[in-house]
């Protein structure tokens, strides 16, 4: 145990002290920063152009439509002349087109909006006329503004579980189980892209024999996945550090209360086995290959295996009781982050929890026993990636 | 003088073919013992068996250091010196010496002493905050050979240690290695350059396919194989000196005639038998080689193989 610790501390130091490393580190937040508000300056900057419609009013009502105008894109001009010079005049100002309030549209509700282009969307227009339509037919009949609003009010729905949270705490929750699930998908995938790599240049560096011949290829392998953990995490804790504190004031979501503190070890055995399985599954993968593009196709796909979780995160949500929950939370490949996904969203049922529990920790344990047998063959391996024959055979040896 | 290790008998197959076939040697306390062969002989094979990056199929390892007998390799107790050599790139020389022997237990502030010991015995010292990638190929055999023995470690495995070396640096090494060896070290060296390494060992195996071709004291082997070898450039063959009682073999190569002594025969012994008048343009007297011994053997097969061991 010793000497493993030793190999998690050098594995640790050597990466953290990396340039590349420190500068992911410090770099991912900034980029995350920057896809998140980049669209929005954007936006802002590049504001929808305003709409220019010349309006001949024969009803006299172009004063509240100028009113209602106030906070759209939409720029009304009174126009008092031939409609024939009209289309000479929206062509020279370039302005969107016009239309004519008449007693026809008072009538029918019928506008004609004549236009310099061919596509244009008079969705806010529209809105804006019929509101003003039906103004002017309440005026018509003589009711009154509060009395139309009265009538045309929809039914308002919202839902509140018995002794349980109200809708707004609910879709905050769904937030945030997404979030931790998330999480550990995230760590499964840096950490286990780092393993790998570190397995890879293991080799590459040709370092393998001579760490070989002081600690067991055990030793070695769990030095690298418990060294590449504690990376993982160090690097998830200064970006949460930054991140929780910023959610919890900028988006007002109180996270601290979302983890009930019940459920964290139950949590913690899920995500920290999660990341186990994985982690051998990838630096034993990892030791069977030459470099990243001598994968074969075996190899490639074992790197896509932590995505399965994502087919069942859909229907997870809309009923995290279901089928295909239980479905997710049995099968272990998936049973990490479905099941701290569902911690989240409803009470999962206790019986699960323990064959979910007790399902992942075998298969861990068996994957970690082949991940070793691979491990110890394929780092003195040089030149060549090894088959799926191969692997198979280094298995059962 | 007492074993440090036993190789009793061992036997490895790969894909059916048997690489390592029924193997036994010692390497005795404060000897240096080189396991030679061409390449592909089971030279690597057989070392990584014996540092237990492998296990052999059939056959023991015993191990006897620093007063304890075991079946496994005391991992602390032995250096090693891989034919694939490597060093993390991106790390300092220094860094990761310490890291290598912090693995075999040694304390920080000795291995921190020691390292720069040797780094200046190897001229290295303004090296040691350098990252390994800024070495020349030279320097880095170096910085590998430092952490093979920082340890002091009472058995030193070095395979290939010489090649990719210059004949400067091949010097060096041979210095340090005999160093080593005064100092009570055991040192098992793998080569195929028989040459440099038939300068420092005390007792060679040599192996070939797999299989043990030649063991014991390098003098007592050459002195089985005849002590000199006489080169005669001639048109044609002279029967007294080819046919001569003092010669054990003679072999032909166009105008070139090698013939080689029986054991114990004074070369002078054999000029005073040349006829006045023999039709010779050069003549040349030489002590057999190992690599003579060798190829000798590997051309006359395993039947020829010999064992000194107790001689």
């Amino acid at each position: 145990m010793k000497l493993t610790w030793k190999i998690a501390k050098w594995e640790f130091t050597r990466n953290f002290t990396n340039k590349q490393f420190l500068i992911g580190l410090l770099l991912t937040p900034i980029i995350m920063l920057l896809f998140a508000g980049v669209p929005q300056l954007i936006s802002k900057l590049d504001k929808p152009q305003q709409e220019v419609f010349y309006v001949i009013d024969e009803i006299s009502e172009f004063g509240q439509l100028v009113e209602a105008a106030t906070d759209t894109n939409l720029k009304f001009v009174p126009y008092q002349g031939e409609q024939a010079e009209l289309d000479e005049l929206v062509l020279e100002e370039e302005a969107t087109g016009y239309f004519i309030l008449n007693q026809a549209f008072l009538k029918t509700g019928q506008v004609q909006v004549h236009t310099a282009e061919k596509k244009v969307v008079f969705k806010e227009l529209q809105g804006l006329l019929s509101n003003l339509l039906q103004g002017l037919r309440v005026q018509e009949i003589g009711i009154k503004q509060e009395q139309v609003a009265y009538l045309t009010s929809p039914a308002l729905l919202s839902s509140v579980q018995i002794g349980g949270e109200s809708n707004g705490d609910q879709s905050n929750r769904i937030g945030v189980s997404i979030a931790l699930a998330g999480i550990v998908l995230f760590l499964i995938f840096t950490s286990g892209a780092m393993l790998l790599q570190s397995a890879l240049q293991e080799k590459q560096d040709r370092m393998a024999e001579i760490i070989l011949s002081s600690v067991s290829s055990d030793n070695l392998m769990q030095g690298k996945i418990i060294g590449h953990f504690l990376l993982g995490i160090s690097q998830l804790v200064l970006w949460l550090s930054i991140g929780l504190p910023a959610a919890w004031y900028f988006l007002d979501i109180p996270i601290f209360e979302m983890i009930s503190l019940g459920q964290l070890p139950i949590l913690i055995f899920f995500a920290l086995t999660g990341y186990l399985l994985f982690a051998a599954l990838f630096v034993g993968i990892g030791s069977t290959m030459t470099d990243m593009q001598s994968a074969s196709n075996t190899q490639g796909m074992v790197f896509m295996l932590p995505m399965l979780g994502f087919i069942f995160v859909g229907p997870v949500i809309s009923n995290p009781n279901g089928l295909a929950a239980q479905i997710g939370t049995f099968f272990p490949l998936t049973s990490p982050t479905i099941t701290i996904l569902r911690l989240g969203l409803a009470e999962v049922p206790t019986w699960e929890l323990v064959v979910a529990a007790i399902t992942l920790l075998v298969t861990t344990l068996l994957v970690i026993k082949a991940a070793a047998k691979l491990f110890r063959v394929g780092m003195l391996m040089y030149g060549k990636s090894a088959s799926a024959a191969e692997m198979w055979k280094w298995m059962r040896y | 003088m007492n074993n440090t290790l036993d190789v009793k008998n061992i036997n490895k197959t790969y894909n059916g073919v048997k690489v390592i076939n029924d193997i036994s040697f010692a390497v005795k306390a404060g000897e240096i013992m080189g396991i030679m062969g061409p390449n592909g002989a089971g030279k690597t094979t057989t070392i990584r068996m014996i540092m237990g990056i492998t296990a052999p199929d059939q056959g023991e390892l015993h191990f006897f250091l620093n007063g304890e007998s075991r079946n496994r390799i005391p991992q602390a107790s032995v250096g090693y010196l891989p034919e694939e050599r490597g060093l993390y790139k991106e790390a300092k020389v220094m860094e990761i010496l310490l890291f290598l022997s912090g693995l075999k237990g040694l304390d920080k502030v000795i291995a921190r002493k020691r390292i720069m010991e040797w780094l200046e015995k190897f001229q290295l010292a303004d090296k040691a905050n350098s990252k390994v990638q800024q070495l020349s190929k030279g320097m880095a055999q170096k910085v590998q050979f430092i952490a093979s023995v920082l340890h002091q470690p009472a058995l030193v495995v070095l395979d290939e240690p010489f090649s990719g070396l210059d004949p400067v640096s091949q010097d060096i090494f041979k210095q340090e290695i005999r160093q080593l060896a005064d100092e009570g070290m055991s040192i098992l060296i793998s080569s195929h350059q028989m040459n440099l390494v038939e300068e420092i060992c005390n007792r060679i195996f040599i192996i070939n396919k797999g299989e043990k071709v030649l063991y014991g004291p390098l003098q007592d082997i050459k002195a089985q194989y005849g002590s000199y070898q006489v080169n005669i450039i001639a048109e044609q063959e002279i029967p007294e000196l080819t046919q001569s009682p003092l010669v054990q073999s003679f072999q032909r190569l166009g105008k070139k005639w090698s013939l080689v002594l029986k054991d114990n025969t004074a070369p002078a012994k054999f000029l005073a038998t040349i006829p006045p008048g023999a039709p010779i343009d050069e003549l040349s007297v030489a002590r057999i080689s190992l690599h003579d011994i060798f190829v000798r053997i590997a051309k006359g097969g395993s039947s020829d193989e010999i064992n000194l061991e107790n001689r």
